[in-house]
């Protein structure tokens, strides 16, 4: 059967449109790009091999001539909620079969399910990026020392990375040595300056390498612990930035038994934050000014959030808290470009929004059973959850008979309550559910080892 | 300064007053105490006089009705209707001197319950008939009254209402305001209905009944017995009043809201949670004081401890134990409830749960500013923020509160009265308790108190009563400029 190239329209050439629509055109779509800026029209055919179109996303002739009618999936991505809910609207009278993924962000409307419902918008996807990234400092706070926290299997297994310090006793050490000693100990992938690495037993970690573990919900502080890593709960905390996310992070951590302050430069905004939260202190100033974060004790806080809109500032903020003394920092940086940079000095966890985007788009457009998908460090490696089917190649086979690419390594399999480092003789059964680590390239080659072979006919 | 439209409307408060004082009549009829005749007279007295003022002033339906005219209406009008009361006291004779008379009527329609009569069982039954019903018109506001019945006030009604129930926070129930006095005079009536049969059902007569629900719905206190509700020995009376007092310290609006079938913001109420906590851990503490020296029996103990305290709290000044051969601290923590009153909104007096927590917590931001100088603080009830110029208004009555409280005191001491009571006597008048401490305690009363103090502790119902502002105001003189 020959494959039909699938035709993806994009509305919106913003961070997170541009983001996608890059993503989806290096692996061989046909994306059409709209957008109502002619610079931002002319940046993206100067740099992806995509259609660009100028014009609106609510306007019905603009999307007939973008091909709306054969086009498998519409991501709208505009900055505007109303833009993105009327595209939607428009290309449910249009073409009825195409998947519909819209970015919304007022929590308004996100609380009024039957809006995006099938039978008024059928909106297949909401994306909001505000939400992700709340949920994923909020893991961070929960599992202290990680980097990064991407739940697999319903949360059950987590995949937490974590930075290699000098004085770790896993530095220097092979991934066989470790294996040895500690069986709950499962390095997926690792990343070292620009490169990720999908390990085999020979290679070596070495200090700053950025660690990808596989662990149980349960072990996570036990493993932690045994990699030096602090394990007590967080309680001080300092949120700069008192936007959507920073007061969305703010009201998840008002509770008595923690010790927040939120700073941000926009007093009607510390006014507000004070009038919805109880426990936090809102505290108005520049989060950028040495002398305030000194003055509200940053050097003894464990954890300094970055929020503010503007990504330098942030970089700047937590440099700042880390001069200071702060244990931790989580900075918000939406350029990609800048995350390598970023670790490279010295701030532990970058979060960014399109990031969290992506992956989410990401998700839903694999094939196959796969469940979850998490990219990786500047996207070149992603982490994959899937759900292995009866009638996939990959069960019943022992590994090492498995034409598995090289560039992927499966990294755990869940079965029922139990993690299973896989070795070269073990057999996949049926609904186990698998944690694959892949580079980029070979992301298609896993996912036709995952897909039923029935598909094919 | 419209004076005719201040006169129009007093005079019909005072008609009104007249003609409520009916009810006493019917009473003296069917008791036949001799005092119906002085009742009538009064009756008399009061229509022709408040009527005939209301006549000569009409011809204003289209006026205006400022903020200024309300604050005046509402001063003068009790200062008139208090006038008008102490009528029936005087003709019948039960209270011969003027200054006592017009203590008595201040102490009812304020709700406090301070009395200077010696032996009440001695009064004839229409008489104490009509104390009590001073206090149940007084308790939810005459003013309130008159906006409920007099459809011509319309938006001025507002005025009214701000002044006489001057709550930090103001709650317009229904759109028209002369519906809201409606509605909460209902509740009002409904709940002493309710308490009334149910005191019947307990052995009360249906006179004690009423004169009791009287005194307890409005929180004023005045007994138809010497002993107060001590006379009945009953646990079910005390509980059933208990219960009631409780009640009615609680924002009326409040029960509206339920009655909309509206239950959340009753029972998510910042105010009444802190008035339910505040009462019931001052009962704790007085019933560990009292348990086991006073009380040997643990539930005589709470059973005496809570009543007076919830008593107390909600100003209304009934007692069933002689508190004063209570220990030091029990006295104390009772002398503390003569100042923090009930919930805004309520029959009750005193400063106001709502104005102690929103203090409390602005002096809790002050301190946190001085560790973060940086920290901008906004002082909630709840969920919802109070505005600053609302606190500003919190913390100028509490100091106006504490410095005429202080004068008072000091004056009380000038005028011979020991400090104990001097100290707890203002404390009673200014939040229309009722009963203090040493010889002005339960057992005692204000007979013995020099005429001058007299009429300080009058001033002090009166401004206790409508809240400070409302009377200060009239004393300033850019007041009374054009």
């Amino acid at each position: 059967m020959a494959e039909e190239i699938m035709r993806v329209i994009i509305i919106g050439a913003g961070e997170v449109g541009y983001h996608i629509a890059k993503k989806l055109s290096d692996e061989k779509k046909d994306v059409v790009l709209i957008d109502t800026d002619p610079g931002k029209i002319r940046r993206i055919g100067e740099h992806l091999d995509v259609q660009a179109l100028l014009g609106s996303g609510t306007s019905p002739q603009m999307l007939r001539t973008a091909g709306i009618q054969e086009a498998k999936l519409l991501v709208a991505a505009t900055d505007s909620d109303e833009v993105n809910l009327i595209a939607c609207l428009l290309a449910r009278s249009l073409n009825r079969y195409a998947v519909k993924i819209a970015r919304v962000r007022n929590q308004e409307y996100l609380q009024e399910q039957s809006l995006f419902s099938q039978d008024v918008l059928g909106v297949d996807l909401i994306i909001n990026t505000q939400n992700m990234m709340v949920k994923t400092i909020l893991d961070l706070i929960e599992i202290p020392g990680a980097s990064e926290v991407i739940d697999f299997v319903d949360g059950a297994v987590k995949l937490v990375s974590v930075l290699i310090s000098q004085d770790s006793p896993l530095a220097g050490k092979t991934l066989r040595e470790l294996g040895t000693h500690s069986r709950n100990l499962l390095i997926g992938a690792i990343v070292r300056g620009h490169r990720i690495i999908i390990p085999s037993g020979k290679d070596t970690i070495h200090p700053l390498d950025l660690i990808y573990l596989v662990v149980k919900k349960s072990d996570v502080s036990t493993t932690l612990a045994h990699l030096n890593m602090p394990t007590q709960p967080m309680k001080n905390i300092i949120v700069v930035g008192a936007g959507g996310t920073g007061m969305a992070v703010a009201q998840a951590l008002d509770k008595p038994n923690l010790n927040v302050r939120l700073i941000d430069q926009d007093g009607e905004k510390c006014k507000s934050a004070a009038v919805l939260l109880d426990h936090v202190i809102p505290i108005k100033g520049d989060g950028t000014d040495r002398d305030l974060l000194q003055e509200e004790n940053a050097g003894d806080m464990d954890l300094i959030i970055a929020l503010t809109g503007d990504e330098e500032c942030n970089v700047l903020i937590s440099l700042l808290g880390k001069e200071l003394g702060t244990r931790r920092t989580i900075t918000r940086v939406s350029k990609l470009s800048y995350m390598h940079i970023v670790s490279a000095i010295g701030l532990d966890t970058v979060i960014n929004p399109r990031m969290s985007a992506a992956r989410a788009i990401l998700q839903h457009l694999r094939q196959g059973r796969i469940l979850s998908v998490a990219p990786l460090r500047e996207e070149q490696a992603e982490a994959i959850e899937a759900e292995a089917l009866e009638t996939s190649d990959i069960v019943n086979t022992p590994l090492s008979e498995l034409n598995f690419p090289s560039g992927a390594i499966l990294g755990a399999i869940v079965r029922g309550d139990e993690i299973i480092i896989p070795r070269g003789n073990t057999v996949v059964l049926p609904h186990d559910h698998l944690i694959i680590f892949a580079m980029q390239q070979v992301v298609s080659q896993i996912e036709s080892l995952l897909t039923v072979k029935l598909e094919y006919f | 300064m419209n004076f005719r439209l201040v006169a129009y409307l007093v005079g019909a408060l005072v008609f009104y007053l007249g003609l409520s004082m009916s009810l006493p009549l019917a009473v003296a009829l069917y008791y036949q105490d001799g005092s119906a005749a002085a009742i009538l007279f009064s009756l008399l007295i009061s229509c022709s006089a408040g009527g005939g003022i209301f006549l000569l002033t009409r011809g204003h339906e289209n006026f205006h009705l400022g903020h200024r005219e309300g604050v005046l209406i509402v001063t003068l009008g009790w200062t008139a209707a208090v006038l008008a009361a102490t009528l029936p006291y005087l003709f019948s004779g039960t209270i011969p001197g003027f200054t006592d008379a017009y203590f008595e009527c201040m102490s009812g329609f304020t709700t406090t319950g301070a009395s200077i009569l010696k032996n009440i069982e001695s009064i004839p039954p229409a008489i104490l008939f009509w104390r009590a019903q001073t206090q149940w018109m007084g308790g939810m506001g005459i003013i309130v009254f008159s906006i409920a019945i007099l459809p011509f006030l319309g938006i001025g009604g507002m005025e009214l209402y701000k002044a006489e129930t001057p709550s930090p926070v103001v709650d317009k129930l229904t759109p028209r305001i002369s519906d809201t006095a409606k509605a909460l005079w209902k509740i009002y009536v409904a709940m002493t209905v309710v308490q009334i049969l149910l005191l019947m059902f307990g052995g009360m007569s249906l006179y004690d009944a009423v004169c009791h629900t009287f005194a307890t719905m409005s929180t004023g206190g005045f007994s138809t017995k010497n002993a107060s509700v001590e006379h009945y020995q009953s646990i079910y009376i005390d509980f059933i009043i208990l219960i009631f007092m409780f009640m009615a310290g609680v924002n009326f609006s409040l029960y509206y809201k339920l009655l909309k079938g509206n239950a959340r913001p009753f029972f998510r109420d910042p105010e009444l949670r802190a008035y339910f906590y505040m009462t019931g851990s001052l009962i704790f503490l007085l019933f560990l004081d009292v348990s086991g020296t006073i009380y040997p029996n643990l539930l005589d103990a709470f059973r005496y401890a809570s009543f007076q305290v919830v008593s107390l709290i909600t100003t209304t000044g009934f007692f069933t134990a002689d508190y004063e051969k209570w220990p030091a601290f029990s006295q104390q923590i009772l002398f503390l409830c003569l100042f923090f009153g009930t919930m805004a909104g309520s029959t009750g007096g005193a400063i106001k749960i709502v104005r102690m927590v929103l203090l409390v917590k602005s002096c809790y931001l002050e301190i946190l500013r001085i560790i973060h100088p940086h920290a901008i603080t906004v002082v909630k009830l709840g969920k919802t923020p109070v505005p600053q110029t609302i606190m500003r208004s919190i913390w100028g009555f509490f100091l106006l509160y504490a410095g005429i409280y202080i004068i008072g005191v000091t004056a009380l001491t000038a005028l011979n009265l020991d400090m104990i009571s001097a100290a707890s006597g203002m404390a009673a008048c200014l939040g229309n308790v009722g009963p203090g401490l040493g010889s002005l305690g339960p057992l005692d009363n204000y007979a013995g108190v020099h005429a001058i103090g007299k009429w300080l502790l009058i001033m002090a119902m009166l401004l206790g009563r409508l809240e400070i502002y409302t009377v200060i105001v009239l004393l300033m003189p850019i007041f009374w400029r054009k």
